[in-house]
């Protein structure tokens, strides 16, 4: 472990925080699909919600591939500290140090999802809002200590990456339902194809969700992935 | 995994103040939860019994996919 | 003095307040009551503030709870645009109230007695003020009391929103799944009681629970205050037995011998035929007619205007009084608005507006956090069933002639910006 070396995990430090850039605009953009309430016709939202989930599932594990090879690589002076404690890093001392802030942010997000039944949901959605700062962070660390940040294909990952996250910020704020337009509306079951309408189209309002009857699990998006496992 | 019967049953009881209407829930348990015109859940009242496995796993999936967490599975002793 | 028949609670000058000498004058100190708990269960009396519990069970929960600092919220925010009597109490014989809730605060434990009036009435904030101020300098039971005016808005009135606004500065009703559920202000347990529910209790405290019952019925003891307003000689704040035949109450301030309707309860409560104006008032009484006694809100309706017309106006200020909180509420109050004022201008297509609106009625009942949007759909109900001449001539094409009447009695606020009634 003393001086472990080789170019095949200076590699993969890098291919690796590549990838984990290009996962991590992905999980954003999937969590401004779900917030702005898209889906229900051709996609169920809780596919969304859970793509969004699942995705950043992977994004971590290569971030986490990231960091482990970077620490265990003696090619560059980073101790285990400066993964979550910035400014400790003698190697590109700021650069690694915001990618620790945004892997401290990260990993809140990370923890306080995975507790989300437990904890309030307004602290939740507060913690949430930091993975926007988190991304941010990536971009400056991809840019700062990024190898690969300064040559034309890496820019041209990091620059598509940035453009993304910032279109889908603006979306996020001025797409966004308004509670006085009423959001939701009509059953995303019954506008699906193949599903019967419960009349909440139509007008006329069921009182009460009553025999299981009346609701055609048949075609409904949760069904047929079910079905599939 | 063998199934312990279980008595009773069970009701999916949402909290209206932290629902946001996003319709998760209509999704991955329509035989439990209508929706309003206007994107609200309309539980069951009634409480599903316990051995209705499918509608279970369905409310588990309706608590745990909500955005707001405005779901809570609620035991009844008996029906 | 205050004799075994009225005035009670109204004992003293309307308008007036008395000061606490003229108080202790009117209403010498000693009293024969040992154990207030035991007088309190002995006596019946239920909650003034509209929904009725028992104020006995309440105060025996809230003795059972764990902690040093309880408090005691008296609830003078009367979030009833139509009701009055809060005010008029509180301008008649604050003492009274202030009596009940050291009374309140010796039961449960509570050292604090936090008074909550509506800032928008500052005729009432100065009085109780004044008798706060009296309080201190001759504290008693080593109680304090302090006033807070929060601002009003119907649902303010509303217990955990009062609770929650004294928390967190915003009157929004919270969700209580299991009642009962404790009220807790900065983690200590809460008791919050109506106004008037407080004067009785310091009556019962004085008098007894068998002077308490000699009047009244068996199920309903006691007296109450009523406002009562509309198509009427002078809108009034009476002092009336339970009991009381409605339309004694009605001939006492000069209503009309037949009004269209008279509306109970509050603008929650529901809307009473002309034909069972002489139902006692009382909630047995008045619950096959499908009313109750509510906060005491009595509003006269006249036959120049539309009953649909009315129930409108008033669901839409409803409505937009709504905390905005839950789906259901903040959707579907607007939209039944919309169906009342469909209904009311008598266009084509009536029928599905009335089956669109008792649709909505049975999806918005019982799906908030509170019970706002049930006091309207129970409201609206009792509308269409009172009015159901009226609907059926709208819905055939035929409004009525008062649809388009510019009198009417039901006072909205805010939204109309009408003025305030002058009160006895």
């Amino acid at each position: 472990m003393m001086a472990l070396t080789t170019p095949y995990l200076w590699y993969t430090t890098r291919a690796t925080g590549m990838v984990a850039l290009i996962l991590f605009t992905l999980v954003v953009a999937l969590g401004t699909l779900v917030s702005n309430r898209i889906g229900g016709t051709f996609v169920g939202r809780f596919e969304v919600n859970e793509l969004h989930r699942s995705a950043s599932i992977v994004a971590i594990i290569f971030l986490v591939l990231h960091i482990l090879t970077t620490v265990i690589d003696s090619y560059v002076p980073t101790g285990w500290i400066s993964i979550v404690v910035p400014f400790t890093s003698s190697y590109r001392r700021v650069g690694v140090a915001i990618g620790a802030i945004s892997f401290d942010l990260i990993l809140a997000v990370w923890i306080s999802s995975l507790l989300k039944v437990r904890v309030k949901n307004e602290s939740w959605r507060f913690i949430h809002w930091f993975s926007w700062l988190a991304f941010a962070g990536a971009i400056a660390h991809a840019y700062l200590s990024g190898t690969d940040a300064k040559n034309s294909a890496g820019l041209l990952v990091v620059a598509a990456c940035t453009l993304t996250v910032l279109l889908a910020g603006l979306w996020r704020y001025f797409g966004r339902p308004t509670r006085a337009a009423g959001r939701t509306a009509l059953s995303p079951l019954a506008a699906s194809k193949g599903a019967k309408a419960h009349g909440v189209v139509s007008g006329k309002v069921p009182t009460r969700a009553t025999s299981p009857s009346s609701f055609p699990r048949a075609s409904s998006p949760r069904s047929q992935k079910k079905r599939r496992k | 995994m063998g199934i312990r019967k279980r008595t009773g049953g069970f009701l999916l009881r949402v909290n209206p103040i932290l629902c946001d209407g996003f319709g998760h829930c209509h999704e991955l348990a329509p035989e439990l939860v209508n929706m309003d015109e206007w994107g609200y859940p309309i539980i069951t009242n009634e409480p599903t019994p316990l051995s209705n496995l499918g509608a279970l796993e369905s409310a588990r999936y309706a608590v745990r996919g909500c955005p707001r967490q405005a779901l809570r599975l609620e035991r009844v002793s008996d029906l | 003095m205050i004799a075994d028949q009225l005035p009670r609670l109204l004992d003293g000058t309307p308008g007036t307040p008395r000061t606490l000498a003229q108080h202790e004058a009117a209403f010498a100190t000693t009293t024969k009551v040992t154990s207030h708990l035991a007088e309190l269960e002995a006596s019946g009396l239920t909650g003034r503030g509209g929904a009725g519990f028992p104020t006995a069970k309440k105060a025996r929960l809230l003795r059972e709870q764990r902690g040093h600092h309880k408090v005691v919220v008296v609830n003078a925010m009367e979030g009833e645009p139509a009701s009055h009597k809060d005010s008029t109490l509180l301008n008649t014989n604050p003492h009274l109230v202030l009596d009940g809730a050291e009374i309140l605060a010796s039961i449960v434990g509570a050292s604090e007695v936090v008074l909550c009036v509506a800032r928008d009435n500052p005729a009432v904030v100065n009085n109780v003020k004044q008798a706060v101020h009296e309080r201190q300098r001759r504290s008693s039971r080593g109680v304090t009391f302090t006033l807070q005016t929060p601002p009003w808005r119907y649902v303010a009135g509303e217990e955990s929103a009062l609770v929650h606004w004294l928390n967190d500065n915003q009157s929004l009703p919270q969700y209580r799944p299991q009642r009962p559920t404790i009220l807790k202000l900065d983690r200590h347990p809460v008791l919050v009681d109506n106004a008037e529910t407080c004067a009785n209790v310091a009556l019962i405290g004085r008098f007894g629970a068998s002077w308490f019952r000699s009047l009244g019925t068996n199920e309903s003891p006691g007296s109450t205050l009523v406002s009562v307003t509309g198509a009427v000689t002078r809108p009034t704040v009476l002092e009336v037995v339970l009991g009381t035949p409605l339309r004694t109450i009605l001939d006492t301030v000069g209503a009309p011998a037949q009004p269209q309707a008279v509306l109970l309860g509050g603008y929650g409560g529901s809307w009473l035929h002309a034909r069972d104006l002489n139902t006692p008032f009382d909630n047995q009484s008045l619950r096959p007619v499908g009313a109750s006694v509510g906060a005491g809100v009595i509003v006269v309706l006249g036959h120049e205007t539309c009953g649909i017309l009315e129930t409108q106006r008033v669901v839409k200020w409803m409505a937009n009084e709504s905390a905005r909180q839950c789906g259901p509420c903040a959707f579907g109050l607007p939209a039944l608005s919309d169906d009342l004022l469909q209904l009311s201008h008598g266009s084509r297509d009536q029928k599905s507006t009335l089956t669109r609106l008792r649709d909505r009625c049975g999806v918005i009942e019982g799906r908030g956090a509170c019970h706002h949007p049930d006091g309207v759909v129970r409201f609206v109900r009792s509308a269409l069933d009172v009015f159901a001449d009226d609907v059926n001539r709208h819905v055939a094409g035929n409004p009525c002639h008062g649809s388009r009447a510019t009198k009417h009695f039901a006072t909205v606020p805010r939204l109309e910006h009408e003025k305030e009634l002058v009160w006895e």
